[in-house]
């Protein structure tokens, strides 16, 4: 269905544009370059590519313009007449003539140049005919410009064309221009049209939708129809008289009963008359509008007259008014079901309808016993149905309530939950307590739960569990505690004494040094012992005693020794034997020495004081760009 | 509004604090604060980490296994909201916390009973070895032995008065 493709036809594009486009596109995507000193054969062929090139380019424009465009004898004769009305049949064809003639021209320059071009000899010449041909080309294209600017033109309108399918079923609705076509169409369908006090507010066709037993209907609204013969109709009036003549649907004609829209009832009468041909084979319904200003049976005698006699015709005659909206479901279903039944009864009528009627068998099961089943429909359905026919007040909107209450209006979504108990709807929820969502606490069998709880803490706490056991501590252990405590300190005095008595040289043993009797009376009084009145004790007296052997004595050439007492250093065992009991541990000791000194000899230093650094800041490790790795260390 | 917890350390992250990742499988993971969030970039374990209350509960320093702790657990299945059934559940909540402290509590003070065990041991063979840094052995002694002598002696004589 060549519908939908109105939307999709390609923009034309103005002739300059077009020109421009395709000669950038042919710099773009040709070889640019070219040498005088190259072979013949490849400087022809270059320029050669270059005219076929863009001679494609246009060919293959222009072809998608004449295809995209519809031809008038394949769509719907509709579509057809419609368009003719819009934007003449013959200027149309006209155009795409001329686009069709451009296209075969550029082929022919194109072709004549090519083989031109095979026998020119230099660069020059060669160029000179690319720039001919591509010239001539683009002139025939200048040429144009009034046809493309009106197929664009015809194009941007096609597009915005609604809709309408020919096919399915319509509600159509005609009459003068101001009698409640467009207001009539707002009702039934959710499509929005101008309505406006001033004639011929719709100025074309509008399309909207709606349902009806389940069926999707369109309605179709036309610009307002004056009462002159056809050949003096302007564009306006003739797509409504299109649509009217096209699409087989069922006419509405409305009729403005309080005169408003500026034309007496007989003059509406009179176009009616004039369009009635028109509406041949297809349901039609008057439509009374404006019935909320003028009632029928108010009229004078006459116009009542008329009306009757159009009932009398067989015309039913329906009073509505689209302010109110009275009658307008009327309206609706009656011209529905009146559709439908024709469309019926023309597809009975034609010959597809026995191959389907051949196929079908309607069983009816035979009565068993008396008793009556009659079918069963439920009253949610029967309600529905009902709705579908009167159109139902519609439940109050919270966008009503918010037109409503205006300023004061807060949206208050909780009084749609479903809950136990009504007013607890309004209720704030408590979210968190203390660090701990109350979410992650409700559960249904909590009371039960916490009752085990406070049971089971009730018999923990009376089988003593939660009882400080702080055991009293004997005696005994207390004091072990408090010289525990002493021993330690006494421990951590000697380590600082230690530590503070940075003493320079060789560590002498305790037994090196002399002990004064002051000192050895204090220490030996801390540790608890009586150390008074000790005059006589043996220590003393040897102290005493050895004062006055210790005088220092002159001294004397010493005697050589002998063989038989050795020099101390002899007595004393060599350094590196001293200690080591057998050739094992002298061999595990030298190993020792060797690895410990490694370390050293392999970074060049001197020995063990050695600690000069050559490099404070190495290039390679503090400079440059962290590779990977990350900033915790370089 | 939920308090929720940090991937890492498993403390509170309440509304408006902390980072949420989500991953390319969809799992999302929130941190309290940037110093989760670097360790978990640095795919840390935060079982292995001793600081987060992951490694405490997975190393048994803290109490794990309790009635008392399953009460606070994300349900999936949603209860329609009944006044009563809240004020119920706040206070069950309260007790609910307390019983929990208790028991956490105890727990802690049960693994540390051992450490003052050995304290004790502690002292006494410290006493036992190094007394001598403090009390020389027979300090004392020396007076015990005057008066246990003083006493022979006063006795020889008493002997001796009574023979003659």
């Amino acid at each position: 269905m060549a519908l939908y493709n109105f939307k999709k036809i390609m923009v034309v594009p103005t002739a300059k544009d077009f020109i421009d486009i395709t000669l950038s596109k042919t710099q773009r995507k040709t070889p640019t370059v070219v040498h005088k000193h190259y072979q013949i054969h490849r400087i022809r062929h270059f320029y050669m590519r270059k005219v076929k090139f863009t001679q494609q380019n246009y060919h293959d424009r222009l072809t998608q313009i004449l295809t995209d465009f519809p031809k008038l004898d394949d769509i719907h004769p509709f579509y057809a007449d419609l368009m003719n009305v819009l934007y003449d049949k013959d200027h149309y064809k006209l155009a795409l003539g001329q686009i069709n003639i451009a296209k075969n021209l550029i082929d022919n320059v194109a072709k004549d140049y090519v083989r031109l071009m095979k026998y020119g000899d230099s660069l020059y010449r060669c160029k000179q005919l690319k720039r001919a041909a591509l010239g001539r080309m683009c002139t025939i294209l200048k040429r144009q410009k009034s046809s493309l600017e009106y197929l664009e033109q015809v194009r941007q309108h096609l597009s915005r064309l609604p809709t309408i399918d020919p096919n399915t079923r319509t509600l159509l609705l005609c009459g003068y221009p101001n009698v409640g076509k467009s207001s009539f169409i707002n009702k039934v369908t959710r499509a929005d049209v101008d309505v406006q006090p001033y004639a011929f507010t719709t100025k074309s066709l509008f399309v909207g939708h709606m349902d009806y037993r389940y069926l999707r209907w369109q309605v179709v609204d036309t610009p307002g129809i004056l009462d002159h013969p056809l050949e003096e109709r302007n564009t306006i009036e003739m797509q409504a008289i299109t649509a009217l003549a096209h699409l087989r649907s069922a006419v509405l004609y409305v009729m403005d009963v309080s005169e408003q829209c500026g034309h007496t009832l007989q003059e509406q009468l009179e176009l009616f008359n004039n369009i009635r041909p028109l509406f041949a084979n297809k349901p039609l319904i008057i439509v009374a509008n404006k019935c909320d200003v003028k009632k029928i049976n108010e009229l004078s005698e006459e116009n009542q007259k008329i009306f009757a006699d159009l009932s009398a015709d067989g015309i039913s005659v329906i009073e509505t008014s689209t302010l109110t909206e009275e009658g307008v479901m009327q309206v609706k279903t009656e011209a529905c079901d009146r559709l439908l039944a024709n469309r019926v009864e023309t597809k009975m009528k034609g010959k597809k309808v026995h191959d389907v009627l051949n196929r079908l068998h309607l069983a009816m099961p035979a009565k068993r016993d008396e008793k009556e089943r009659p079918p069963f429909i439920p009253e949610g359905a029967l309600m529905r149905k009902k709705a579908m026919e009167v159109d139902a007040p519609k439940r109050k909107l919270e966008r009503d309530l918010e037109m409503e209450l205006g300023d004061d209006y807060v949206l208050d979504l909780q009084k749609y939950w479903d809950l136990m108990n009504e007013d607890e709807k309004q209720d704030r929820i408590p979210e968190v307590w203390e660090g701990h969502n109350i979410a992650d606490y409700i559960d249904p069998d909590i009371m039960k739960k916490l009752e085990d709880l406070e049971k089971e803490e009730e018999l923990k706490e009376r089988a003593g569990e939660y009882d400080s056991d702080d055991e009293s501590e004997d005696e005994e252990m207390q004091e072990i505690r408090v010289l525990a405590k002493q021993i330690r300190e006494k421990k951590q005095l000697l380590v600082i004494e230690s530590k503070e008595k940075d003493i320079h040289g060789p560590r002498m043993p305790r037994t090196a040094a002399k002990v004064e009797r002051k000192k050895l009376e204090k220490e030996m009084g801390n540790l608890g012992l009586d150390m008074t009145d000790k005059d006589e004790s043996h220590y003393a007296q040897q102290a005493r005693r050895s004062r006055s052997v210790t005088r220092k004595r002159k001294r004397e050439a010493s005697a050589p020794p002998t063989s038989k007492t050795r020099s101390q250093s002899a007595s004393r065992p060599p350094r590196d034997q001293s200690g080591l009991r057998d050739a094992k541990m002298v061999k595990k000791t030298k190993k020792m020495m060797k690895n410990s000194q490694k370390g050293m000899n392999r970074q060049g230093k001197k020995g063990e004081a050695d600690r000069h650094v050559f490099d404070l800041k190495p290039k390679h490790l503090l400079a440059g760009k962290r590779k990977s790795g990350t900033t915790d260390h370089r | 509004m939920r308090i929720e917890k940090c991937y890492f350390c498993s403390g509170p992250v309440y509304p408006g604090h902390g980072v949420m990742f989500v991953r390319n499988d969809c799992k999302s993971f929130r941190f309290c604060r940037s110093k989760c969030h670097k360790n978990f970039k640095k795919k840390r374990n935060p079982r292995k980490t001793r600081w987060t209350k992951a490694f405490r509960k997975a190393s048994g320093k803290e109490l794990t296994v309790d009635n008392a702790l399953e009460f606070e657990k994300r349900r999936n299945i949603p209860v329609k909201y009944n006044r009563q059934l809240w004020d119920k559940t706040v206070e069950a909540m309260r007790k609910v916390e307390e019983i929990k402290r208790k028991r956490q509590a105890k727990f802690i003070m049960n693994r540390l009973k051992k450490g003052k065990q050995l304290e004790k041991e502690e002292a006494i063979s410290e006493v036992k070895k190094n007394i001598h840094l403090i009390k020389a052995p027979h300090a004392g002694k020396a007076k015990q032995l005057e008066d246990k002598m003083v006493q022979k002696l006063q006795e020889d004589v008493d002997m001796g008065d009574d023979d003659i």
